[in-house]
This record gives C-alpha cells, structure tokens and sequence, in this order.
C-alpha cells in the first residue's frame, strides 16, 4: 500500500525535528571542543523555526494519517507547541550547566532535540505500535541525559535507576497493550474504541491497569513515582527540568489519549481509580516534599503531588472545564516548573549547593533571581494572578462539575499543605541573613530562559483570554 | 466468548509444555551416559579455555560489538528491500537511501570520536 503524499505534509514538524538532530550530530563533529556552544544555539534556532508549521497547523481540521496511526490535531499540536518551547528553553538553561562537569557538550543538544521529537510523536499517536515506539524514544534519550556526568556518582545512580524503572514499567505496559489487542483485535486507538463495547470485563481491566503502569511512570504517578526524587536529584538540573515538564506533558498527552478515546466507550469505569490515584498522588507527594532539605528533591515530589492534580484533571474530563483545564494546568506548569529549576541551576552554578538553606539572604544577594523564584513558587501554589492559580482554579471547577467534590476538597486542602514548603523558600530568601557576600545571578542564556518562563507566569495568570481560546480549540479536536 | 478463545491459548501452552517435558524425559530415560572431565569444561568455540569467565574485558569489545549490530540491521533490512525494489519504485530508493544516511551517520560519529581506534 502506497503511502499518499499529501499525509507527508502532515508531518513536517517532526521530519524538521528529526533533520535538525542529525544536522546537529554532524555540526557537533567539526566544531571544535570550546565552540560546543554553538550546537546549543543551531539547536535554539531550528526549534524556533520548526515552532512555525506547528503553529500554522492550529486552525486545520482534525484528521488522522498514516492509515489512522498518526493523529493530526488540536491536541496533538498543543502538546508539539509545549515540548518545542520547552526544550528551546531547556536548551538555554544548559548552555552553562554543563561546563566543568562533562566533555560531551554537543551530544546533550541533540539529545534534548531527539527528546522533544519523541514527545511530539507521543502526543500524537494513535496506535498501540506507534504510542509504545515513541514513549521508548523519549526513554532512551532520557535515560542517557539522566546519566550524563559520568564521573558524578549520583548522576550514574540516577541514569541506572530511571532506566531499571523505565524498563520495568514500559515492559508491563507493553504486555497490557498485547492483552487489548488480544482482546479487540485491534492496534488502533480509534478502531479499539469501536470494539470495547464487547470485550470481557476482567481482562480489560487487567489490560487498561497495565497499560496505566507505563504511563504513570513517565508521569511520575504513585505508585510509579519512586524514581522521580533520585532522578531529578541526581540528574543534570535542566534534564530534571526537562522530565518534570516536558515528559511529563507528553506522559498526559498519551494518557488522555489513550483513555479518553480507545477505553471510554469501553464498560470499564476508569474515572474512579484515577480519581483515587490523583487523591494518592498529591496527599503523598505534598507530605514528603515538606521535610525536604534539597530543592531538587523538593521540587520531584512538589512534582508528583502536581500529578495528582493533573490527573485530577483527567478524571473530570466531562463537561467544559475538565480537558481544558488539564492542558491550560501543563501550560501554567511548564512555564513555572521549568522557572523554578532555572533558579535552582542558577543558584546551584554559584554556590555549588542545591540545599534550601543556602538560599539563605538570596533576596540581598540577587533581588532579581529572588523575585522570579518568589512568583514560581506562588504560582506553584497557586496563588493569583499567577498562571497556576488559574489551573488550580480550571481543574478544581472541573472536579466539582463531575461530581467529584470530594476530590476537590482533599486537593484544596493538599494546596494549603503545599503552600507551607512553597513559602518556605521565599521565607528563607527573603528573611534569613546572606551567610556570605557575592551575586548569584546566572549567565546571559539562562537568565534569558527565566524571563521567558516569568514572563509566561505571569502573562498566563493576567491576560489568560487567548490561551483559554487556545486550549478551548485544541480540547474541542481531541474526539473524533 | 472471547475468553473462550484464550482457553485454546492456554491449552497449547499446557500441551506444548507437556511435548518439551515428555521428549527430555525420553532422553532422559534411554540415552546412555559417560562422564569424564572435558565434558564438563567450559564450551568455548573447541579451544581450552584459559583463564576465569570472571576476567575483565576491554571496553572497546563493546562498542566494536555495537558497531557491528548497527550494520547488522542495516544489512537484514537491506536485502528484502533489494528483493522488491523493482516493484517498489522511486519512493522506496529514497527511503531506503535516508536510512542509510542516518546510519553513516551514526557510523561517522563513532569514527570522529575515537570508538574505532584500539589504543
């Protein structure tokens, strides 16, 4: 069967993605070893660039191609336009990160570059083939980023351990994928959602719950999250940057997809489990992150318990609020998350400490950097006008729509919890003493990547008009 | 009714369990046995072999050994394709040259970076 040129077109995006990686392994070889830099930049460049035929896919009708294995929509463009930016800033946040702790510069640029292909293709896959290859891509780039400083003991331990988990959990996804098709016959999300009306009850539910394996760990979802505190700890800080953002959005894109359009017409009731897994999720990753003295460690179980909001988002999925408050959530959260991680890079760069306590005096230190930390965590708690009150605000509205009231009130009171651990580190910068002199403000790319992800904040909390409009357009195109 | 048809899943499973077990029994059973101390060496490839399996190997071994797997691939990929190129057409030529490409690629990167030298 000849593949029609026009599903060709369709796919620009990712063809960019995948030639700008293979242009940067080749730049990579004849560049000189203190000019690395520049890959950093070709890679900033081109993933402007590819943001184009992203964008001019926004208003196209949706539409899948590839003989219904790849879906062309809203959606699947909303998540693209996330993991684009994402990494862009990502990238720019590294260009310094790396010095003096690895040879291999180049090589993480194109890393990130492959890493954020994967994510598009996650978000738009359509088939169980397709979704299983593309969460393996982002794997293996991942498991490689994790474990990049290879004579740093804790990041060899983090680059191990994400890969023995990740292993672990894709192969039980896999077999879960292998028990639905078994079931229904079928490969493709859309034509398995025509033939679950059907399937025996108890072997879906096995199927869909072992399916959730794979998913929740690249979410970071309890029970999948032990990883997540080792990993981000010893990670490369703009790679734990990178999984807490942008695998974890490409980890609800397939998520979502998956359940929303092959299990819900299905007789499993899935609501109710992921209603309890999100419950679980933000109660057990708020109390673990309160006694936390690494920001790093902080900010992987401030990122689990954002999870359980999330999925909170995906149990309320009826109604007008519910999938556009989830992706409006992950667009909030992006912009935040990726900003709290820059000044941990930033204050980690100077003061070679990823302990709160010498964030001690950080206000007097660097006013600046102490300002944009203060905005990420109050939008981390969700405190207006910051882009993750209007999440919270979305989500919570969603969950007392479906009548999951209950579940609303726990996550209410998790985010009073979480404001204690937020607030936290704004006390501790802003009221205890500079034990020593010196600036902690960071080099030019990376102070530019947290203006970036302040400035998104910010503008998402204040004018949120037309990414509810965005949102709205790319929620409405998921159903086919 | 479709859990019915799993239960032919399980019986091939449990019957061709039963076949594996039954035909190493009958082995088991008839053959005639003689031990002496080479039968229990270490098989490697005829040769005596020296030394412990314990030893520590260059890691160059490994990336050679990568390497290798690469073009492996490529050449199991490479030889359907030759078979019905005719029919295939133009599309399929440069399809099959990107793949390449990437591959030497790959080759390159290796190269440039020293995986290929042994000292």
């Amino acid at each position: 069967m000849p593949i029609p040129i026009e599903d060709l077109w369709s796919l620009v995006p990712e063809f960019w993605l995948a030639a700008l990686g293979l242009l940067l392994v080749l730049l990579d070889l004849f560049l000189p070893g203190d000019r690395k830099r520049l890959v950093g930049w070709a890679a900033v460049v081109g993933l402007l660039l590819v943001l184009m035929p992203i964008l001019g896919m926004l208003g196209t009708p949706a539409r899948t191609v590839f003989f219904n294995t790849y879906a062309v929509d809203g959606f699947a463009v909303f998540f693209k336009i996330i993991a684009v930016v994402a990494t862009i800033l990502v990238i720019l946040s590294t260009m310094d990160a790396l010095r003096g702790h690895t040879s291999f510069e180049g090589e993480m640029y194109v890393l990130l570059t492959f890493a954020a292909l994967g994510v598009c293709l996650m978000a738009a896959s359509a088939d169980l083939i397709l979704l299983a290859l593309s969460i393996e891509f982002v794997s293996l780039s991942s498991y490689v980023m994790a474990g990049y400083f290879k004579s740093d003991l804790r990041s060899n331990e983090a680059g191990i351990k994400y890969f023995l988990f990740g292993a672990a959990s894709s192969a039980v996804m896999i077999y879960g994928f292998s028990i639905l098709y078994g079931l229904t016959g079928e490969t493709n999300l859309y034509a398995i959602a025509d033939r679950v009306r059907t399937a025996p009850q108890p072997a879906l539910v096995l199927a869909v719950g072992m399916a959730l394996a794979g998913l929740g760990f690249k979410v970071s979802m309890v029970p999948f999250h032990q990883w997540t505190p080792d990993v981000y700890e010893g990670a490369p800080t703009p790679v734990a940057a990178f999984l807490a953002v942008a695998s974890k959005a490409a980890g609800f894109a397939a998520l979502v997809r998956f359940l929303m359009v092959a299990i819900e017409p299905g007789p499993v009731d899935w609501v109710a489990p992921i209603a309890g897994l999100s419950a679980v999720s933000m109660t057990l990753g708020n109390l673990l992150a309160l006694p936390q003295r690494n920001i790093k460690r902080m900010l992987a179980y401030s990122s689990i318990s954002h999870a359980g909001f999330l999925l909170m988002g995906v149990a309320a999925h009826r109604g007008d609020f519910g999938a556009p408050g989830l992706l409006i959530y992950l667009l909030a959260y992006t912009f935040t998350n990726l900003g709290a991680f820059f000044v941990a890079i930033a204050v980690g760069g100077r003061l070679g400490s990823d302990e709160i306590p010498s964030y001690a005096g950080l206000a007097q230190r660097s006013a600046g950097l102490a300002a944009v930390m203060a905005l990420f965590m109050l939008s981390l708690t969700g405190i207006p006008p910051t882009g993750g009150f209007l999440g919270k605000f979305y989500i919570f509205g969603a969950a007392v729509n479906n009548g999951l009231l209950w579940l609303a009130v726990v996550a209410v009171i998790n985010s009073v919890v979480a404001l204690y651990y937020y607030v936290n580190v704004i006390r501790v910068m802003y009221l205890l003493p500079a034990p020593s002199g010196g600036s902690a403000s960071g080099p030019v790319p990376l102070r530019l990547a947290l203006g970036v992800a302040a400035l998104g904040t910010l503008v998402i909390g204040i004018f949120p008009q037309p990414f509810v409009t965005l949102v709205g357009a790319a929620a409405m195109l998921l159903r086919m | 009714m479709l859990l019915l048809d799993w239960l032919y899943v399980a019986a091939f499973a449990v019957i061709g369990l039963l076949l594996a077990a039954l035909s190493l029994a009958i082995v088991w059973v008839l053959s005639p046995r003689s031990a002496y101390p080479q039968k229990r060496m270490t098989y490697e490839s005829g040769v005596v072999p020296i030394g412990q399996a314990w030893a520590q190997f260059n890691i160059r071994y490994y990336l050679f050994g990568l390497v290798f797997v690469i073009f492996a691939v490529e050449v199991i990929y490479l030889y359907p394709w030759a078979i019905v190129f005719r029919q295939l057409g133009k599309f399929a030529f440069f399809e099959m040259l990107i793949f390449l490409v990437v591959l030497l690629l790959g080759l390159a990167y290796a190269w440039r970076k020293g995986a290929l030298e042994w000292t």
